[in-house]
């Protein structure tokens, strides 16, 4: 990725932020020109810079924004909430496209059709709004109902031998699509070249180039007004079209081909042999599934009808489909029948119609007839059909040979028939001649089995008998120029060559994009730029800085600390190893300036990694719009504290619990308006979410006044759920029973909507919430509302941890689930159900040793006077003692958290390096107890 | 220049961009019996072929490029 989209793409989601703040402020404030104004500015500069890159489906979508909002700035469009949908889901999109290119899935072109859709919705409001003025877009947005209404795709149009071609296609599994491009007027002004856009397309089969209106006179044509349309019949998988056309997606429309509405006969209706024994005896052959004598009647009748007859094309058309699909006997019936009736098969009557496309096709199908039944009102003419039976015994041996060959069955003749050729014209007389020999003409024979002149067979044999006889290839040679006369081959390869030129995909597309479309922003980029220098009011005054790269500042600022902590070790030592006094005093001395700097570094860095709280609390107003009105609720979003600022990995940790909250405020809490009325309080319903700095922590509160929770419906859904039992239903306080919703599994709501109730609610917010030492506490007054309060670290980096020491090994503990360090005597612990326990200011302390809980093999000690260290931590509402052997200082450290094998450890929360180079274990001090 | 225009013809050649359209318009304006030659043509700008199209001159030698021959041949005859 170049720095100039990765630019791009961390703008982008600055814009689309203030995009959607824009909007929601224009909800409260629909006639704010400023406002409108600033949005524009918004829309318009994204527009801008998506245009300098590679994404045509982003920068339409946007300049559909944009042209509204320059509507609705001009008073031409009145503010509306769809207005406001419509554009937020259009930025949506936007926002979706930039995370699709920044996670290196840069391939946009498969959302061509989604931002075609917005654009048509965000282009109808304008237009709605002001027909006179609709017209460009109008005309864009509405191509693709045109082409519903009217899905004549006048395929019969397309030569035979091109619908042949692509019926084949079909046949082999190919999808077929009809594409009608109709370019903008001004394309040309945009550096598109069309005709050049057709001619790359996929596996084109067959194109068409029309005028859209009739000529103008010369002298007031506009060369560069493009007025032509294009329709293609491409083989191309749709995927292949979407990206061909990426950049045209609003002028092209595809429509799906069935491979029957390929099949229509064309030609004079008249004259030609009698064909009603013909049709009495194919329909017989049919039922008889005598398919072989079925291609061999109509073979015979193909040879009596003159090419261009209506009857000739139809048979043509029945072997074709005997050839390509034998088993499908209802075509085969309507075709046989159709040679009946003179008229083309109504395929949709037939009943057989497979695939959902075919409605597309009927409307074809069905004008042809009336072509067919005009013209079988003339006159036969005998005199044409004789002409016709006499066609073969013209000295034309070629073609006596080959009766009727599809056309690029005839190209492939050609070229099987010159390298035999080419073969036996060798003159060298190698040991395996004879076998050269019967290649070919076992080559020759197949040919002509294929073709269908099986007659010819028995003079082939001949001739390759002679040249065996012979042991050379001249006999079998001259039954070749005999029956495929150079010059009547070239030609024949000529012929059928044309019409199957356009079934060869011209250029393959894909090696090389059309360069017109790479052109496109030129012509305006200039302009672009002048007006993006307009766009920047002022420069910006902070840096955006990696991420990573604070990380790693981080993490040298830390070894610095480490290493500093390490002078007062070396104080020590020069002291009491050395005996330098002196020295030791200077150590110190120094020591306390490197920890002024090194901790004033450490403020500084912990400084950058502030955000303000802001940075989660702005996508709530959307949010919570949204979802009210999905619950058809409405609720007046308060912010407090939005400056309020916590580490950044605090913040992000935040979003999501704060998410489920809203969620759950949105849902359970705040009733409907209706209910609301009836209880007395204001139809709208407030939420606040403030937050405060208090000491070294960050407090959110959550708090709505909707109904709040019922402690007697917890109690009673927890002990139906089995989450607590019988006697805890008796005793259980209120306040704690509004606690159970943090329960895993517990979900309150009756019935289980989209947005909560799925049980997984509340105590993914506390882990989460404990995930980064936070704290969660609820409190409810029934019918008047609820308030949760999240507390928070303000920064993760440091741990105040407490060392303590057991069984000579020092462990810390962080000092926020430290509650006092005791020293209790003996005599003062008792055993209760075995388990030791002792009473601290009157209240009974459960104890425990840490070397039982971390598997230690040793007893606790005891001090001088018979008295164990006992270090209270408290562990949610509780607090139980540690028995250790001693305390030791408390310090600031930089966590580590365990990796590779040992994260599996849950007893430790991390480690950290020490001042003299030792590690220090830091105990999860829930983790171990629970 | 792509189409070098002789008295009575012009004679298109290579890929004929889109700049080239005003001049062949404003040619056959002046020239209603004008001849086109497009032997060497391998790709003419979708604004030259309309001005073709809508001029309808004749067409002296089709182009050699065979694709592009077909998609002339079906777009100028008609």
């Amino acid at each position: 990725m170049n720095s100039l989209l990765e630019q791009f793409l961390s703008e982008a989601r600055d814009v689309l932020q203030g995009i959607g703040d824009k909007l929601m402020q224009l909800e409260n404030a629909p006639d704010d020109a400023g406002l409108m104004t600033e949005l524009f500015r918004l829309v318009h500069t994204l527009k801008g810079n998506s245009g300098l890159f590679d994404f045509p489906e982003m920068t339409r979508v946007l300049h559909a924004g944009e042209d509204l909002m320059d509507a609705v700035r001009n008073g031409r469009v009145a503010y509306s909430r769809i207005l406001a949908d419509r554009l937020l889901e259009a930025m949506d999109f936007v926002g979706l496209l930039c995370e699709e290119i920044e996670a290196g899935q840069g391939e946009t072109a498969r959302h061509a059709a989604a931002s075609v859709h917005l654009v048509k919705g965000l282009r109808e409001l304008i237009a709605s709004d002001e027909p006179a003025e609709s017209s460009p877009p109008a005309a864009a947005a509405s191509v693709a109902e045109l082409a519903e209404d009217f899905p004549d795709l006048a395929l019969d149009r397309l030569p035979e031998a091109a619908r042949m071609d692509a019926y084949r296609r079909a046949c082999a599994g190919a999808s077929l699509h009809w594409l009608v491009y109709r370019p903008s007027e001004q394309c040309f002004y945009q550096g598109d070249d069309p005709f050049f856009q057709v001619r790359q397309t996929p596996d084109l089969l067959w194109g068409g180039i029309e005028a859209r209106d009739p000529w103008p006179p010369l002298a007031e044509l506009d060369a560069y007004c493009c007025l032509l349309d294009f329709c293609l019949l491409t083989a191309a998988p749709r995927a292949a079209l979407e990206e061909q056309y990426r950049y045209v997606a609003d002028q092209v429309t595809f429509t799906p081909v069935s491979r029957f509405a390929l099949v229509l006969p064309q030609g004079d209706t008249n004259g030609g042999p009698v064909y009603d024994d013909f049709a009495t005896d194919a329909r017989n052959l049919l039922a008889a599934g005598d398919l072989a004598g079925l291609a061999r009647n109509a073979g015979t009748m193909l040879e009596l009808s003159s090419p261009d007859l209506w009857i000739a094309s139809a048979l043509r058309w029945l072997r074709l489909v005997l050839e390509s699909e034998p088993d499908n006997r209802a075509v085969l019936g309507a075709l046989v029948e159709s040679l009946n009736s003179l008229t083309t098969p109504d395929w949709r009557a037939a009943g057989w119609v497979e695939r959902g496309e075919t409605h597309h096709a009927d409307a074809a199908i069905a004008h042809s007839p009336s072509q067919v039944a005009t013209a079988s009102s003339k006159p036969a003419q005998p005199d044409q059909a004789s002409a016709a039976a006499d066609q073969p015994s013209a000295d034309d041996g070629f073609r006596s040979a080959l009766p009727i060959l599809p056309s690029d069955a005839a190209a492939a003749l050609t070229a099987i028939v010159a390298t035999q050729r080419e073969i036996l014209a060798l003159s060298d007389q190698p040991v395996w001649l004879s076998g050269r020999i019967s290649a070919a003409a076992a080559a020759l024979s197949g040919c002509l089995r294929a073709a269908g002149a099986a007659d010819a067979l028995p003079e082939l044999d001949a001739a390759v008998a002679r040249a065996l006889a012979e042991e050379r290839g001249d006999a079998l040679l001259a039954w070749l120029d005999d029956w495929f006369p150079l010059d009547g081959l070239a030609d024949a390869g000529l012929k059928a060559n044309i019409p199957v030129q356009p079934a060869m995909p011209v250029t393959p597309t894909d090696t090389q994009p059309a360069p017109a479309p790479a052109t496109q922003p030129e012509p305006d980029s200039e302009l672009k730029f002048g007006r993006r220098a307009e766009d920047a009011i002022a420069g910006p005054k902070s840096l955006k800085v990696d991420q990573a790269k604070i990380d790693r500042l981080m993490n040298l600022i830390g070894e610095m600390v480490v290493a500093k902590n390490a002078l007062p070790y070396l104080a020590g030592r020069a002291e009491a190893v050395f005996g330098v006094r002196e020295l030791s005093r200077d150590i110190k001395g120094h020591y306390a300036v490197i920890n002024r700097i090194a901790e004033e570094m450490q403020d500084a860095i912990m400084q950058v990694r502030m955000m303000p709280v802001s940075f989660v609390f702005q996508r709530f107003p959307r949010l919570v719009r949204d979802i009210s009105r999905k619950l058809g609720k409405e609720v007046n979003l308060v912010l407090e504290g939005e400056d309020t600022e916590a580490d950044k990995n605090i913040i992000e940790a935040l979003a999501d619990p704060l998410m489920h909250i809203v969620r759950n405020s949105l849902d359970h809490g705040i009733e409907s308006p209706e209910v609301r009325r009836a209880a007395g309080k204001p139809a709208t319903g407030t939420l606040t979410i403030s937050a405060a700095q208090e000491s070294d922590r960050v407090l959110i509160e959550i708090r709505d006044d909707g109904k709040g929770i019922d402690p007697g419906v917890i109690k009673r859904k927890a002990y139906a759920k089995g989450l607590i039992d019988e006697t805890l239903l008796e005793r259980i306080s209120d306040q704690e029973a509004v606690n159970l919703v943090f329960a895993a599994g517990f979900s309150t709501a009756e019935q289980v909507s989209d947005l909560s109730g799925r049980g997984v609610g509340m105590d993914v917010v506390r882990n989460a919430v404990e995930k980064v030492n936070g704290t969660v506490s609820l409190t409810s007054e029934c019918g008047r509302g609820t308030r949760l309060r999240l507390s928070l670290p303000l920064s993760m980096a440091v741990t105040n941890v407490m060392i303590v020491v057991s069984d000579g090994q020092r462990f810390g503990v962080p000092m926020d689930s430290v509650v006092e360090t005791v020293r209790v005597r003996r005599a003062a612990i008792r055993t209760i159900k075995r388990s030791l326990t002792t009473v601290l200011r009157g209240r009974i302390v459960p104890l425990k040793s840490i070397n039982d809980l971390l598997g230690l093999d040793a007893a606790p000690q005891v001090n001088g006077d018979d008295e164990l260290a006992v270090l209270v931590v408290r562990l949610g509402d509780e607090s139980v003692g540690l028995l250790v052997d001693d305390f030791r200082e408390t310090q600031d450290i930089i966590l580590k958290p365990m990796t590779g094998v040992l994260g599996g450890l849950s007893a430790y929360a991390g480690s950290a390096l020490m001042g003299d180079g030792s590690v220090l274990m830091v105990l999860n001090v829930k983790e171990m107890l629970s | 220049m792509t189409i070098e225009f002789k008295r009575n013809l012009a004679v298109l050649r290579d890929m004929v961009t889109v700049e080239e359209a005003e001049g062949l318009l404003e040619w056959l304006q002046k020239k209603p019996t004008a001849k086109v030659d497009l032997g060497a043509c391998v790709h003419l700008h979708a604004a030259n072929l309309q001005v073709l199209m809508a001029a309808k001159p004749v067409i002296q030698v089709w182009p050699a490029d065979a694709a592009l021959r077909l998609w002339l041949e079906s777009a100028l005859t008609i």
